[in-house]
């Protein structure tokens, strides 16, 4: 699978790390609602499809960014601002 | 009897250059052009093995990659390469090859007698007998059954050859350089897009390689000639493409067994290339079916394709007579080529009616015909002799050789690796590619595109098309040579003749599976091709099936009653074919496997007696010959020389982190439980980091450098960890913050100076700096230059005694060291290593990797107390949840052996003392080490209520050694509970 | 002065007729990173124009730029440099002279050598010279520079270093001289 990252390129898969759901929004720092933080960290939806995901580019500039993957196919959407 | 000879001249063989080999440990001879399997053949070696069940004799079947039999065992003692099909291999000198899974020999084999037990061995036989109510008797039988069956033996040394691997790019892949692919891979070359034309074949060709027609041979030599002379364009033979994955990444493995490397030279056997090309045109060609008859898998029955390719390519072809069994016209190509080469030829021809063309080219070459026939019986033991014809024709034939064509089937497997499925094409009666991604092309015989010409266009397209994706417009299509008229390749789909025989009529040679075994599967229930495959193991060979899928899955729905498209098809998945596990490592093998991460005062430690133990990817000072040649001994050695005078460990491997900005303070505020705003400039400070999720991720310190710049260390462990945290707060979610982190783990080295005369011996090596409790307090810390190098001292103790940390760029790390054991040796101070520091912490009670396992909240480490409580953190809302609040946590908690005889083994599971000593008890040992201050094994762990149960007795168990203890439950902080020796 | 010393001082050599594999120290390495919106008008004072890109070094006299990402650079300049002193106070400073060994290839085989260990495309029409990649080399992260048609500079994380110059001097077996 080649990744896209918005600084170096089209790379390779092993060159980066795979951060989790991008999709939900954390909650603000301060917040102490622990419903918001449950839901943040515990429940996912694991669609099959189209997806919003954070990686690093590690062996590369290090930098996370948003991704659009599908995960049914693999099929790269792009970097996702 | 001769069945097979070499033709007096023609074929793709060098007879100026010829070739010797070993076989079964006699001269093999052949000419430079031969396969192994064409050189048998050329010998008259036409029984080549003998079959996986029944050991039944066999011979070849094809001369490509399709080969069932001819698997033969290559090499000798640590070069031995098992179940290598013939077909592929290069007659080449030295080369050394045996049959297998025959004993004493092909031709006498003792083994046959499973072919009289073969009741034994139909469909299901292993599930009936050993699995279900009679699963033991599997152990018993295993190793009767796997010596009778089965293929070649692996041999258990270390491989000596060298499996090299690359990366590379291109813009047009073509796969496969049959006509189809030479074209493609010559119309995208002419635009000047980076080609690579890869094919399995030792010459580029394909199909073309096995006729003999003058006109086609110089379109090939022209192509060729073109492409090679292209610097854009690479050619890639004995390249197999073994799997095509996500990103248009094609795995290609190129053999190059025939130059007999050199290892020693850096000389590799197989060449990985990880390839990400922009688009893929296959053209993977079609592989011809063989017909399903009574005996038909004795030696000299053949794809009717296998026979032309060695007559036409190899100059090898039957001796008198051959006899033909076809459902269409293909066969009479074959049919031709072997009477022009002499040989006499009946062709048994499954149609009621056979066209005129071919009734009158056939009858030119004295080509006899039985149209509505098929073959009823095959009969000679180790070769054939004769055939009997059933249908319309029942008549006899005295032959050397038959040839199977039962129709063609596309080589559609890269094209389904991205989980496309392929569909029944009627027309090509056969499966064909289900679709492609916007990037991926096909084109000739492995669309169902026969015909040459229609084949040539379809290339010359699919590569136009492929470069135009690629960014590369104009180009100019290659045409099919003049004169190529297109023939028919309709066949009639007759899978097993009704009037067959009742020998053994084999679907799949390899597998030994029978169109009785496909029945048995049917009235067993096992009707989908997936079960099919699973309950008679056909397709599950070294081939996968290449010969045998389609008959297969043709019989099933014809015993259910439905289409072939309705029947399905399996699945198939890389690797194309077998492939050397060797390939697959590649350079990664021996010290190469892994990467090994290594201190700056690494060589120190190897010229000064350091033993050494993986910790990770870090090799790290277990401990040094100074104090003990067994780690027993030198560790408690190094334990005593820390706690009453001084000693110097290695500690570069903690993570290190540079942290700078004007938010820097409030960043560390939050990703720390406790306090980091009001740090003040000079102070270090402990400090713990939990996940989103409320667990402890890590605990580590940080100095405040300045007042935008702080110095963090982690543990060894969860260096990148954290970074990648740090890096992912910052630049994901708290873009508000102005502060930038780098990595300093490999920029600095530490080392630690602990003990209770560390201060005397860091004031000898330093002795112009005031190292004095009111200038360097407990917690303090101070850069400062030495002999023109910046040395970062910091003020606290992993082992509870007075300690330092002296940190120093990597480069002077040795120089470093070496100096404060030579300034400070009045004091005794000596080197210890990783099993003493780990010790020592654990009599102070500091938690280390062990205990932060990531299952462990704060509380659960006794540091809840720490958490600040107006401030919030990373963590906090979680950390509060119901379940992380329980009473009946696991926790941290100190043991004391109180049995003076025993000893304690980290991992043993904890119970109280009246539990019954079964299951996963109330917690277990994290940590143990004896304690040089107590005379005796002490110990961390986790247990269930924790110190809520102090100074209850407890119980340790260690199932494997079938060991019990008796611990008392005590403080985790063995030694200087108030921390007097830290502030002394 | 304490001793300085290289982290490959008891590597074995490579020793090629066609290829050069050899460590090339003495260089100053300085990562600086932007703490305010002028960043680089101030970096681009003291150190000169600025690379574009991440895929390009831009060279200026002694010294030699990377652009690591957004507001990131590295200055590779000689043993001594003034740079990282100039900034000081100015943006994020951190002296990383110890952290990198760097590892240099040269000669016509070199491209090939380093296409069996990072998965970039090194054809010369595309990685040319000037050229950057951020990219693994046995699993740990390398920056590759292409200062010249086929001679490449490779900045290995010294921790590391060991392990990836075996790894490249295996990799480029094929073009060693038999010892």
């Amino acid at each position: 699978m080649m990744i896209p990252c918005p600084h170096c390129g089209d790379r390779d898969v092993s060159e980066f790390r795979y951060g989790g759901d991008a999709s939900k929004q954390r909650p603000a720092h301060g917040t102490g609602d622990l419903k918001a933080w449950h839901d943040y960290v515990f429940l996912f939806e694991n669609p099959k499809g189209p997806h919003t995901e954070y990686w690093q580019h590690v062996l590369g500039c290090r930098r996370w960014f948003k991704l659009a993957r599908n995960t049914a196919t693999n099929e790269i959407g792009g970097v996702v601002s | 009897m001769t069945r097979f000879r070499r033709l007096p001249q023609g074929g793709r063989i060098d007879r100026a250059k010829p070739v010797s080999a070993r076989f079964d440990g006699k001269a093999l001879g052949g000419f430079a052009g031969d396969t192994l399997a064409s050189a048998l053949l050329a010998n008259d070696q036409v029984l080549i093995g003998r079959s996986f069940k029944y050991h039944r004799p066999r011979g070849l079947v094809a001369a490509g990659i399709e080969e069932p039999n001819g698997l033969f065992t290559l090499g000798e003692g640590a070069t031995t390469e098992p179940n290598v099909a013939a077909t592929m291999v290069d007659l080449v000198d030295g080369l050394v090859a045996r049959t297998q899974n025959a004993w004493p020999s092909a031709g006498f084999d003792l083994m046959a007698v499973n072919s009289i037990l073969s009741p034994l061995f139909q469909s299901g036989f292993y599930y009936k007998t050993f699995m279900g109510p009679t699963k033991g008797s599997w152990m018993f039988y295993e190793p009767f059954i796997r010596e009778a069956a089965g293929l070649g033996k692996a041999t258990g040394l270390p491989d000596p050859d060298r499996y090299d691997m690359r990366y590379a790019f291109c813009d047009v892949l073509v796969v496969g350089s049959g006509p189809a692919g030479l074209a493609a891979a010559l119309t995208a070359g002419r635009s000047g897009a980076r080609v690579v034309l890869a094919d399995q074949d030792s010459d580029f060709g394909g199909s073309l390689l096995s006729g003999n027609d003058a006109g086609h041979e110089a379109w090939r030599i022209a192509c060729i000639g073109e492409l090679k002379s292209l610097p854009n364009a690479e050619t890639c033979a004995r390249t197999t493409v073994q799997g095509l994955y996500d990103g248009n990444l094609a795995v290609l493995v190129e053999n190059r067994s025939h130059l007999r490397p050199d290892a020693r030279k850096g000389e590799a056997r197989m060449l990985l290339t990880q390839l990400r090309a922009k688009t893929i045109v296959m053209a993977t060609g079609a592989i011809e079916r063989p017909l399903v008859f009574s005996n038909n898998d004795r030696p000299g029955v053949m794809l009717a394709s296998a026979l032309r390719s060695y007559t036409n390519r190899f100059a090898v072809a039957p001796d008198k007579r051959a006899v033909i069994v076809t459902n269409n016209d293909t066969a009479y190509q074959a049919a031709l080529d072997l009477a022009t080469a002499g040989v006499a030829v009946t062709v048994a021809d499954h149609r009621a009616s056979v066209s005129a063309d071919i009734l009158s080219r056939a009858g030119a070459k004295g080509i006899a015909i039985f149209p509505g026939s098929g073959i009823f019986d095959v009969e000679g033991a180790k070769g054939v002799t004769r055939v009997k014809l059933g249908g319309a024709h029942a008549v006899t034939i005295e032959c050397d050789a038959v040839g199977m064509a039962g129709g063609w089937s596309p080589v559609v497997h890269l094209s389904s690796h991205g989980g496309i499925k392929p569909k029944f094409d009627e027309a090509a009666a056969g499966f064909v590619p289900g679709g492609f991604p916007a990037s991926h092309y096909g084109a000739g015989a492995m669309m169902g595109t026969y015909g040459l010409s229609a084949a040539i266009a379809e290339g010359s397209n699919a590569g136009a098309s492929a470069a135009s994706y690629a960014g590369f417009g104009k180009t100019r299509p290659v045409y099919a040579p003049e004169h190529v008229t297109d023939r028919s390749y309709a066949i009639l789909p007759t899978w097993a003749p009704a009037y067959s025989a009742k020998g053994k009529a084999f679907v799949d040679f390899q597998s030994d599976v029978t169109i009785k075994d496909v029945k048995i599967a049917h009235q067993e229930g096992y009707r989908s091709v997936e079960h099919l495959k699973r309950y008679t193991t056909l397709g599950m060979g070294t081939d996968q099936g290449k010969t045998s899928n389609i008959n297969a899955l043709a019989l099933m729905a014809e015993y259910r009653g439905i289409t072939i498209p309705e029947a399905g098809t399996t699945t198939f998945r890389p690797p194309y074919a077998p492939l050397t596990m060797g390939a697959i490592a590649g350079r990664t093998v021996g010290a190469h496997f892994r990467p090994v991460r290594l201190s700056p005062l690494h060589d120190w430690h190897v010229k000064n007696g350091a033993t050494f133990i993986d910790a990770g990817l870090w090799k790290r000072a277990w401990f040094y010959s100074w104090a003990g040649a067994t780690p027993e001994t030198a560790y408690v050695k190094e334990m005593e020389l820390v706690r009453r005078g001084v000693g110097l460990a290695d500690v570069s491997t903690l993570g290190k982190i540079d942290i700078q900005g004007p938010d820097a303070a409030e960043f560390l505020n939050r990703v720390y439980v406790n306090g980091f705003a009001k740090l003040p400039v000079g102070k270090v400070r402990y400090g713990v980091m939990l996940n989103d999720d409320g667990i402890v991720l890590d605990d580590g310190t940080t100095a405040r450098i300045s007042d935008n710049q702080f110095y963090m260390t982690t543990t060894t462990a969860q260096a990148g960890e954290v970074m990648s945290w740090l890096e992912y707060l910052l630049q994901c979610h708290w873009t508000d913050l102005n502060v930038q982190v780098a990595s300093l783990t490999d920029e600095w080295a530490g080392m630690a100076v602990s003990g209770p005369k560390a201060r005397e011996a860091l004031q000898l090596a330093f002795p112009a700096e005031d190292l004095s409790n009111d200038a360097l307090p407990y917690m303090g810390c101070k850069d400062f230059p030495f002999e023109g190098v910046t040395v970062r001292l910091l003020r606290m103790s992993f082992s509870g005694e007075l300690a330092y940390e002296v940190h120093v760029a990597a480069d002077y790390a040795i120089s470093l060291w070496a100096h404060i054991l030579k300034a400070a040796a009045p004091t005794g101070i000596k080197p210890y290593g990783l099993e003493a520091l780990a010790s020592l912490r654990i009599e102070k009670g500091h938690v280390a990797g062990l205990e932060l396992d990531h299952r462990n909240t704060l509380d659960d480490l006794g540091l809840g107390k720490m958490a600040g409580k107006e401030k919030d953190y990373v963590g906090r809302a979680l950390r509060f949840r119901e379940d992380c609040q329980s009473p009946e946590r696991w926790s941290l908690v100190g043991l004391e052996l109180m049995e003076p005889d025993k000893k304690l083994r980290g991992g043993s599971i904890l119970f109280a003392a009246t539990d019954e000593i079964k299951g996963h008890g109330r917690g277990y040992i994290t940590s143990v080490t004896w304690s040089t201050e107590l005379n005796t094994f002490i110990a961390l762990g986790l247990y269930k209520g924790g110190l809520g149960h102090e100074g209850e007795e407890i119980i340790a168990a260690f199932p494997l050694k079938n060991e019990q203890a008796r611990l008392k439950i005590v403080s985790p902080h063995f030694i200087d509970k108030e921390g007097a020796r830290l502030h002394a | 002065m304490l001793e300085r010393r290289s982290a490959l001082a008891s590597a074995k050599p490579y020793v090629g007729s066609t290829l050069k594999i050899a460590e090339r120290p003495g260089f100053t390495l300085t990562q600086v990173a932007g703490l305010s919106p002028d960043f680089e008008t101030k970096l681009s004072t003291v150190v000169g124009p600025l690379p574009e890109t991440v895929a390009r070094a831009q060279v200026n006299d002694a010294r030699t730029l990377f652009r690591l990402g957004p507001g990131q650079f590295w200055i590779v300049g000689p043993e001594t440099d003034d740079a990282a002193a100039k900034l000081q106070g100015q943006c994020a400073v951190t002296p990383l002279n110890s952290s990198r060994v760097r590892v240099s290839l040269e000669g016509a085989p070199a491209r090939e050598a380093l296409s069996r260990l990072m998965p970039v495309d090194l054809h010369p029409s595309v990685f040319t010279p000037g050229g950057v990649a951020l990219t693994g080399i046995h699993h740990t992260p390398v920056t590759v520079h292409c200062a010249a048609e086929n001679a490449f500079d490779i900045y290995v994380m010294r921790t590391f270093a060991v392990t990836v110059w075996e790894a490249i001097t295996d990799a480029a077996r094929l073009f060693a001289d038999r010892s």
